[in-house]
């Protein structure tokens, strides 16, 4: 049987871890509100851009250069696969989950007979492939501190990108995240960066393009804002990214963290219940001690 | 008197949106003003001054721009761009010092950053369009 004493210290130790995940709970909520502030005060601009890129879309031809980030190399055999994960633990099935998912998407891609190559975001996901599958790291992004950089740091992902793609080092680019769908729930999303993919966009709305685009004058000409546009696109889809996934972070952390209060919480009182039993147990014995004692006087 | 709604949006956030009297941007190949009704117009920008004026065309904001796109149709005007600053709060020195930096440099991106911010000097030494 634990003495008193061991059961008081595993209260304390307990207690005192609970104080630290129900703080970190609170400091991921509030983080969370703030990137999703962020998440949202992004998205006019991104949704104006692809606005403006489906009206043009249909007006580019196959081509050299810049417009290849549209209609793609031509082949299908260079995979670059990017998976985003957080720069830090402690939240939950968050990291793993998608490490998990890039790396069956990798498997399943060189089982069709693809070269497969990673850059990996965050500190996590490049730890992780750094273990499994180092030869195939290109380039790893750590502490990219989407919250205070910004947009900065998603055309730090999104030059490396295009420099390699220029260089005709992959042919299509797929980036694995976390999509943020509510405060307690992410969902592993992939989604083809690079050639743009415009299979998104619904038939009705492309009739509607067509239509647009017949009236609009352009300045200086379609070629040329295309040219400006594609590049732009790629940085702010990264941006659109790492802004869900550092929300689907602060929301992963605060629901973990949720979870590990109340799990203290729970722990603490069976452990009160069994100090309070042990400590009747031990009054009850040294009673029934005393009494054979005074009886056998 | 009409107006014509405008927006402008870095990636960041969306920096003004209102309706205002007339606008002037700095297209490509050279700056245009937008009033309200304008044909349905899409521009790709250099860096250089967005204004806004109001209904009587009194300036009401200018900002600077480092490049982007604009949007027009009859009753929007949308102007995207990827880093806006507005211009009184643009400190010279600051920008100058970078300039003596960015000179120092000879690569592709620091060629760049160099033609927007002495762009940038033009926009503040510039007094076009002030009062029309």
């Amino acid at each position: 049987m634990p003495s008193l004493k061991d059961i008081k210290t595993q209260i304390n130790s307990v207690g005192s871890t609970k104080k630290i995940t129900s703080a970190m709970k609170m400091v991921a909520a509030s983080k969370l509100r703030r990137s999703q502030e962020k998440a949202e005060a992004a998205r006019p601009y991104s949704s104006r851009l692809e606005e403006m890129l489906a009206s043009l879309a249909s007006s580019a031809a196959s081509g050299e250069g810049i417009i290849k980030l549209l209609t793609g190399t031509g082949n299908h055999q260079n995979y670059i696969v990017v998976p985003v994960s957080a720069d830090r633990g402690l939240c939950g099935g968050f990291n793993s989950s998608i490490n998990r998912e890039t790396f069956k998407l990798v498997k399943s891609l060189e089982s069709d007979g693809k070269n497969v190559q990673l850059m990996p975001v965050g500190k996590k996901s490049r730890d992780f492939f750094n273990r499994v599958m180092k030869d195939q790291i290109v380039e790893s992004f750590v502490d990219l501190n989407i919250s205070n950089s910004g947009y900065e740091s998603a055309l730090k992902v999104s030059n490396k990108l295009q420099e390699l793609y220029f260089d005709s080092k992959f042919d299509k680019c797929i980036i694995v995240f976390n999509k943020f769908k509510s405060a307690i729930s992410q969902e592993v999303t992939q989604q083809q960066l690079i050639p743009l993919d415009v299979s998104d966009s619904s038939d009705e709305e492309n009739a509607d393009t067509t239509a647009t685009k017949a009236i609009y004058d352009y300045e200086p000409d379609e070629e040329t804002i295309l040219k400006d546009l594609l590049p732009k696109n790629v940085s702010i889809q990264i941006f659109k990214v790492l802004l869900e996934s550092d929300a689907g972070e602060h929301g992963a952390r605060m629901a973990a963290m949720d979870n590990a209060t109340r799990n203290a919480g729970e722990m603490i009182d069976s452990l009160t219940l069994k100090y309070n039993r042990t400590r009747q147990a031990f009054i009850t014995k040294e009673l029934i001690e005393i009494i054979s004692g005074a009886e056998s006087v | 008197m009409a107006t014509i709604s405008f927006d402008l949006v870095s990636p960041e956030n969306l920096i003004f949106n209102d309706e205002v009297g007339m606008i002037i941007v700095p297209g490509k190949d050279g700056d245009f003003g937008v009033l309200p009704g304008h044909s349905k117009v899409m521009s790709s920008l250099r860096p250089g001054r967005v204004m806004v004026y109001g209904e009587d065309k009194n300036l009401l904001k200018a900002f600077f721009v480092s490049g982007g796109f604009a949007e027009v149709n009859p009753e929007k005007c949308i102007v995207l761009a990827e880093s806006v600053d507005e211009i009184n709060s643009i400190e010279k020195s600051l920008i100058e010092k970078e300039i003596q930096k960015l000179e120092e440099q000879e690569t592709d991106i620091s060629k760049e950053q160099l033609n927007i911010a002495k762009a940038k000097i033009d926009a503040l030494d510039s007094n076009y369009y002030e009062k029309i």
